[in-house]
């Protein structure tokens, strides 16, 4: 039996940089992974990440997969792909099925962190080819670039469903509809609105009644629900669709955690019972990331990184000080991460008002994107003469890029990152348009509502090809996708500091000036 | 169904081309890539049958997991075709429970 100092279970966000801190520590450090490729779900998701700087916001997931995997080779950490771990047993010993054989592996102390499994609601027709996770979708289309399918409905609002919904979008599907049995959108409102400005409808106390198809899916039939999720007859509609994609929720894949005896409890889904570090009830066995409970890939690696630490302590391989000090660091960053509206604690309230005391936009919660009139409300929201931002964020999420985007301090937010973005008053906007490509929410445009007194312009964020030249004549949409007037891009910037955040300006006749947001080309 | 060039991915990597065989019919895929993702760009999405009541199913998961894209490859069953790369000259049958010969369901 091959013996290590440190086990980790998992080579995603979690378990690299547990990994990571063990090896650091000085521990012999081995990764198993049972894929082929390290990283976990990390490459799959080519959006900006929330948070802070500290949390590595608004660089994409991919990216963060690519900076992780590196550090891990540098600190000495050994990744044994195509190893699924089938077995912990006492002593810290695990069996690892290499493919023709079994291995046997040993050490002082087992990090598990195996992530978790996309749930499922079955449905009439529900295992018919062409319903799959989005999860799955996102699988297919950014890592081996195939279209899962061309017509799309989503079914499930919280961040997966709207974070997958904009990648199919990107991909070239269509989306023909994002479904929740939810009176109200799960995730946040920004990745809400930036899938809803494109023209994709939103039904929310919906549900899927059918998946119709011989072979594959060819139709999907939804109906309306009640406050008891029961369709409610005469409200069904039929659309055309091949493909349903699923994002009803994550279950933590805690089954081989499980098999130490240690002590388990019921958090959206069977978690083992952690103290602070990723400790379970078993000395010597640690877990980290979606397994422990789910949430981001960003408190994930922070995650990790404290049960890295504790692992090397209990291990002997850190001293109680050096611990100390970097845990409270990392606790404190987690801490960000862990606040607003949808930090764990608040899961499944309903919440009015933000802490700012405003009220929350009830028409982004039932319908994807924020009412024109509900805009300054908000702090980030103000009316000036000449290019302003007006940022439209309206959430306490913990994200903060804007303000340290914008070199000329016209965007500030606040004390803690959670806080409502507010455009400076005394500021002057050069129009440089950073603002708007750091923005992970794609909330920020830059607006000029009086250019000439006939025309105004608005700088949005643009993700989609093939990606339109000045000059290019068509359509501004509203919020909801609706187009409203003609528009005509004046000027796009697509440099590298932007990373493939395009920034286009459209001008735009000015009373459309706060009410055009995406533009559609004329074809 | 492959994106040609995707806005913030580019152009995908991707080994070279093989052929593979799909129920005797001669198909083009990239080496390595998931036999699942070169089926879903040649446009089939039945993998198998179930074996009590025949109904088809495919790619659900991705991810090796769910076991739903199980198909018969160079004669072995159960192939998780989302995890398992695909080489030149493969032969890649439909599942009928748990054989590549239609009407053996039950």
């Amino acid at each position: 039996m091959k013996r290590y100092d440190l086990i980790v279970i998992g080579a995603g966000p979690a378990g690299l940089s547990a990994a990571i801190e063990g090896a650091k520590a000085g521990m012999r450090t081995a990764l198993f992974d049972e894929n082929e490729k390290p990283g976990g779900q990390l490459f799959k998701q080519i959006h900006k990440f929330f948070g802070s700087k500290e949390h590595k916001a608004k660089i994409r997931g991919i990216n963060i997969g690519g900076e992780l995997l590196k550090e891990a080779e540098t600190a000495g950490v050994e990744v044994h792909l195509s190893s699924t771990v089938i077995g912990i047993y006492p002593e810290k010993c695990i069996s690892v099925n290499r493919g023709d054989h079994i291995e046997n592996y040993r050490a002082e102390a087992i990090i598990v962190a195996t992530g978790a499994a996309e749930r499922m609601i079955p449905f009439k027709g529900w295992d018919l080819p062409g319903v799959l996770g989005a999860g799955a979708a996102q699988t297919m289309m950014n890592l081996h670039g195939v279209m899962p399918g061309n017509k799309i409905v989503m079914m499930g609002t919280g961040n997966v469903g709207l974070v997958v919904s904009f990648q199919l979008l990107q991909a070239g599907c269509q989306v023909e509809a994002l479904i929740d049995a939810a009176p109200r959108v799960g995730g946040y409102g920004v990745h809400a609105a930036k899938v809803a400005r494109t023209g994709v409808p939103f039904y929310l106390s919906h549900t899927i009644v059918e998946a119709k198809g011989t072979d594959h899916v060819e139709s999907v039939v939804i109906g309306q629900v009640d406050e008891k999720f029961r369709i409610i007859p005469g409200t069904e509609k039929e659309m055309e669709a091949d493909t349903v994609c699923v994002a009803v929720g994550l279950n933590p894949m805690s089954q081989l955690v499980r098999m130490t005896g240690c002590e388990m409890k019921e958090v959206g889904g069977l978690v083992p019972a952690c103290d602070e570090y990723g400790a379970t009830s078993i000395p010597g066995i640690f877990a980290a990331g979606d397994v422990s409970g789910i949430e981001e890939a960003s408190s994930a690696m922070i995650e990790g990184h404290i049960t890295g630490l504790a692992a090397a302590k209990y291990a002997g391989w850190i001293e109680e000080d050096t611990f100390k000090t970097q845990v409270e660091e990392r606790t404190a960053s987690l801490e960000k991460l862990r606040q607003g509206m949808f930090a764990p604690q608040n899961k499944g309230k309903k919440i009015e008002k933000t802490d700012e005391g405003l009220p929350v936009s009830a028409s982004l919660l039932e319908r994807g994107y924020m009412d024109a009139n509900e805009m300054e409300t908000y702090p980030g929201v103000v009316k000036k003469e000449g290019v302003h931002p007006v940022i439209e964020c309206s959430q306490n999420i913990p994200c903060d890029p804007c303000q340290e985007a914008c070199p000329f301090g016209c965007i500030k937010v606040g004390e803690r990152i959670t806080d409502l973005p507010a455009v400076t008053e005394d500021s002057v906007c050069k129009n440089c348009g950073a603002c708007v490509a750091a923005c992970p929410g794609q909330a920020i445009f830059l607006v000029n509502e009086d250019e000439d007194g006939t025309y105004g312009t608005v700088t949005l964020p643009y993700e989609f090809l093939p990606l339109p030249q000045a000059g290019d004549r068509g359509k501004g949409l509203d919020r909801s996708g609706r187009p409203v007037c003609d528009a005509e891009v004046v000027k796009v910037q697509d440099t590298n500091a932007f990373d493939k955040t395009a920034v286009l300006t459209m001008r735009v006749p000015r009373e459309y000036a706060m009410t055009a947001r995406f533009f559609k080309k004329e074809v | 169904m492959r994106i040609a060039k995707h806005p913030i991915l580019g152009e995908y990597e991707k080994g070279r081309k093989v052929k593979f065989y799909f129920d005797g019919k001669e198909m083009e895929g990239y080496e390595d890539e998931p036999i699942a993702a070169a089926l879903r760009a040649a446009g089939v999405t039945t993998h198998r049958h179930t074996r009590r009541n025949g109904r088809p199913r495919g790619i659900f998961c991705a991810i090796g997991r769910c076991t739903d894209c199980v198909m018969v490859v160079d004669g072995e069953i159960n192939v998780r075709t989302c995890i398992t790369p695909l080489k030149e000259g493969m032969r890649v049958q439909t599942q009928y429970g748990l054989s590549a010969k239609e009407g053996t369901e039950e």
